[in-house]
């Protein structure tokens, strides 16, 4: 039996009176790609800082694949890591960088490295100056993919990248879990996370509120649905997915969970005039999956 | 609409000098604090040193050295409390003033700007020829202050108020000029390094010009061209000239007003010199954390040894016109011990002497190395580091050891450059006592190294200002526990007290291995600290 990649037992982080972090119990087996989600200031930072051992935890404590988080040495030897705001050395040249971290950290795969520098379209000459902020990202994405590290910490590693880079991101995750490695990836971008994670963890106020797999979260995606008649409104109760009906004239408006063949055979009879369905945007899944009253 | 924009503008233009107040006020308070005290203590010495033991003769002869004039400025009105207070003080304050008027503007403007803390600002209502202006006000203010105390405390003194003016004025102007080039460093230079750098090497070529123009009578023009010279100039309680104020005046204005105009014509986190915009790798010594603390300290290292280098050349120069002068002059011989320079007639205790002084920079050098440190941590440089499979103090060993090797480049700069100048004038100092002499200063740099770390594990924001207390509050401690007849054991506290005067005695081995041992017991502390601490950023 293998070791979790991550394990924290009852993890806490005070800092004077505020409770950052409340007695965080996580497990993320080898192998899988976790998203961590939470709004600002919910504690994902403070998380990942005591995986790496940055802070100190005030109880409890995290393991990395079975080592202490705290036994830097060795824990670091399998972890690769991009922090969520990139700061270069000013006078070092991207190549520079990633020479440094290169021979400092537990190894890399040089051609797979100068693969990513492409793919990523990054210009290793400049130095860390006059990198934007989604170039610094570029950088430390590419150190932190060229180990190669059974383990890569990814903390909001997309904020400042445009689509395109997006998708190579996306496309390097694969690779790294298709090579046998577990991403922890926080994250804002619910696309992201839906498209590359096998698991998802929810954190609220520095407490872990759920656990969910991404087909429970797929759950949570609820089409609004706007259909306009030229005749009756036909009856929508007791359809599958259909919830949160509003007739309102010779329109219906309603929500929309799961596959949509059962609304729509209800709605073929009728004689419909328009059909316009909107994705919920993340803030809405968010305040809907957090519950506005319990925040 | 109209109204909304004129109200708010005022308000905007309120809240970045309160901005700039902030940054500003605690340093510049301690900066005053150190003038008034330091005034204050020479002045009221004098009746006890220099009052009864010097007559005209004497001071003719003494005005008449080329080294003394070199060191210490053209000496005149020693005979009054005041003129010697200047004389003995003026050069000193002068340049911690002007020195820290460019550190506090380079950090308060290019520093804020290059982090990118300005971007925010810049967004709203004022533009960068506004935000520069409350700045340079604040900090204007602050060296008026600074300067005032020291005015203040010599009329308190019963000094004529005109000399004490012209004093205060002439300090409160360098230190005007100081800021105005610094403020226009910041403009041309792209980081807060090279704004600071260039601006340091202005003052540093004005000191120097101040030191030939009156070390060589021929010369003595120079001294219209440098700050520092025409503070000397005024001759604040002999000819209270006037002349030499307006320049300096006129200079800080035209500066000034130079950098405000370029401000208004450069983007926002440019300087009018463009940085490189790329380069082909340069990969020495970034294979270990060792290495890359070694290529992260070369660049400052270089600039400190200039600076040293410069300094201790000139002591080698002056050191037989300096030493024949004392052997013919007993008199301030006499003076000297008093002080605590003895033996000041050999070229050995010369330079022994001045080999103490330079405990406070490379001591200052030291914990500027640990503080960079800290900053590298905050501003989340490190991070990629501390994340690498690394221990924590792993990372500070690379660093401490490139730091003391850096101190050990220095004080061996300054034994060669020493030497080097001592032979070109044919004094008698072999190359081994200057490297004695230069080495014996360790222990006390050894205690700032030691301080710096224990800050950096406990209170890891105090490391510089912990870092430098061995050296400069020691030093500061000694000099005042020497003119002012303190308790014993507040001499005792600083470690100035227990250096030998090496090469011309044996080094003191047993103070300095307590010295290092209290430096070893820090650091250990400082270390256990660093390991359970959470890492800044």
């Amino acid at each position: 039996m293998h070791p979790p990649a991550i394990r924290t037992e009852h993890l806490t982080k005070r800092y004077g009176s505020l409770l950052a972090l409340d007695d965080l119990n996580l497990t993320v087996t080898a192998g899988e790609v976790f998203g961590f989600l939470g709004p600002n200031g919910a504690g994902k930072s403070t998380t990942i800082r005591l995986l790496l051992g940055l802070a100190r935890p005030t109880a409890g404590q995290a393991q990395i694949f079975g080592t202490p988080a705290a036994a830097v040495a060795t824990a670091h030897q399998r972890i690769a890591y991009v922090p969520a705001d990139v700061t270069l050395w000013p006078q070092l040249t991207g190549a520079e960088i990633l020479e440094l971290l290169g021979s400092t950290g537990p190894g890399v795969d040089v051609a797979y490295r100068d693969e990513l520098v492409a793919r990523f379209a990054l210009d290793l000459s400049k130095p860390g100056r006059a990198y934007s902020t989604g170039n610094r990202q570029k950088v430390a994405l590419v150190a932190a993919f060229a180990t190669r590290a059974p383990l890569l910490v990814l903390d909001e590693p997309t904020a400042g990248l445009d689509p395109l880079m997006e998708r190579e991101f996306r496309r390097a995750v694969v690779e790294a879990r298709d090579g046998g490695s577990t991403v922890f990836l926080s994250s804002h971008q619910l696309a992201e996370v839906e498209a590359v994670c096998d698991r998802v963890g929810i954190l609220r106020a520095g407490r872990l509120v759920d656990v969910a797999t991404m087909p429970e979260l797929r759950r949570l995606h609820r089409t609004e649905v706007l259909v306009r008649f030229a005749g009756p409104v036909p009856e929508l109760t007791d359809v599958a997915g259909v919830d949160g009906v509003q007739v309102d004239g010779a329109a219906l408006r309603f929500t929309l969970t799961g596959p949509p063949g059962p609304a729509l055979r209800a709605l073929a009879a009728a004689d419909v005039t328009t059909l316009t369905m909107r994705e919920p945007t993340l803030e809405e899944i968010f305040l809907d999956y957090y519950g506005e009253e319990d925040r | 609409m109209s109204a909304f924009g004129a109200g708010d503008a005022g308000a905007a233009r309120a809240a970045v000098t309160r901005l700039a107040l902030r940054q500003v006020r605690r340093p510049a308070l301690v900066v005053s604090a150190v003038a008034a005290g330091v005034t204050a203590v020479v002045v009221a010495g004098y009746e006890s040193t220099a009052g009864t033991a010097l007559d005209a003769a004497a001071l003719a002869t003494l005005a008449e050295n080329p080294a003394v004039r070199t060191l210490f400025g053209e000496p005149f009105a020693l005979d009054t409390p005041g003129g010697f207070t200047v004389w003995r003080t003026g050069t000193v304050l002068a340049v911690l003033l002007s020195v820290w008027g460019v550190l506090a503007t380079t950090r308060v403007t290019r520093g804020e700007e290059e982090s990118g803390r300005w971007d925010l600002l810049l967004a709203g209502r004022l533009a960068v020829p506004a935000v520069l202006g409350r700045h340079l006000t604040v900090l204007a203010a602050a060296v008026v202050i600074a300067g005032g105390a020291a005015g203040i405390v010599l009329v308190a003194a019963g000094t004529p108020p005109g000399g004490a003016l012209r004093y205060a004025a002439g300090l409160v102007l360098v230190a005007l000029f100081a800021v105005s080039t610094a403020l226009l460093s910041a403009q041309v230079m792209p980081t807060r390094a090279g704004a600071s750098g260039s601006a340091l090497a202005v003052l540093g070529v004005g000191l120097l010009a101040r030191m030939v123009g009156d070390g060589v009578a021929a010369l003595g023009w120079l001294r219209w061209l440098s700050p520092y010279g025409l503070l000397a100039l005024v001759r604040p309680y002999h000819d209270d000239r006037l002349l030499p104020l307006l320049v300096l005046a006129g200079a800080a204005l035209l500066v000034g007003a130079a950098a405000m105009t370029l401000a208004g014509r450069r983007d926002v986190r440019a300087g009018l010199v463009a940085a490189p915009a790329g380069r082909p790798p340069r990969t020495w010594l970034l294979g270990t954390v060792d290495g890359f603390a070694v290529r992260r300290m070369v660049r400052p290292l270089a600039g400190w040894s200039a600076g040293i280098g410069a300094y201790f050349l000139l002591i080698g120069l002056l050191a037989t016109s300096m030493t024949r002068f004392l052997a013919d002059n007993p008199r301030f011989a006499e003076l000297a011990a008093q002080a605590g320079f003895t033996e000041l007639s050999s070229v050995r205790g010369y330079t022994a002497s001045l080999f103490v002084l330079l405990a406070v920079p490379v001591g200052v050098f030291a914990a500027s190395r640990l503080a960079e440190f800290v900053a590298a941590e905050t501003d989340g440089r490190l991070t990629s580091l501390y994340a690498q499979p690394v221990r924590r103090n792993r990372l500070l060993t690379a660093e401490t050891l490139a730091t003391f090797a850096g101190v050990a480049v220095l004080v061996t700069v300054a034994a060669t450059a020493t030497w080097l100048g001592a032979a070109l004038v044919n004094a008698p100092l072999p190359l081994t006592a200057a490297l004695a002499g230069t080495w014996n200063v360790l222990p006390v740099v050894l205690l700032c190294l030691g301080a710096a770390i224990l800050a950096l594990g406990w209170l890891p924001r105090a490391t510089a200002a912990v870092g430098v207390l061995p050296a400069v509050g020691g030093f500061l401690l000694h000099v005042l526990a020497d003119s002012a007849d303190l308790p014993g054991w507040v001499a005792a506290s600083s470690p100035f007290t227990h250096l030998a005067a090496v090469p011309a005695e044996s080094p003191g081995w047993s103070a300095a291995g307590v010295m290092i041992a209290i430096a070893i017991a820090a650091a250990a502390l400082g270390r256990l600290g660093n390991r359970r601490r959470d890492l800044l950023g």
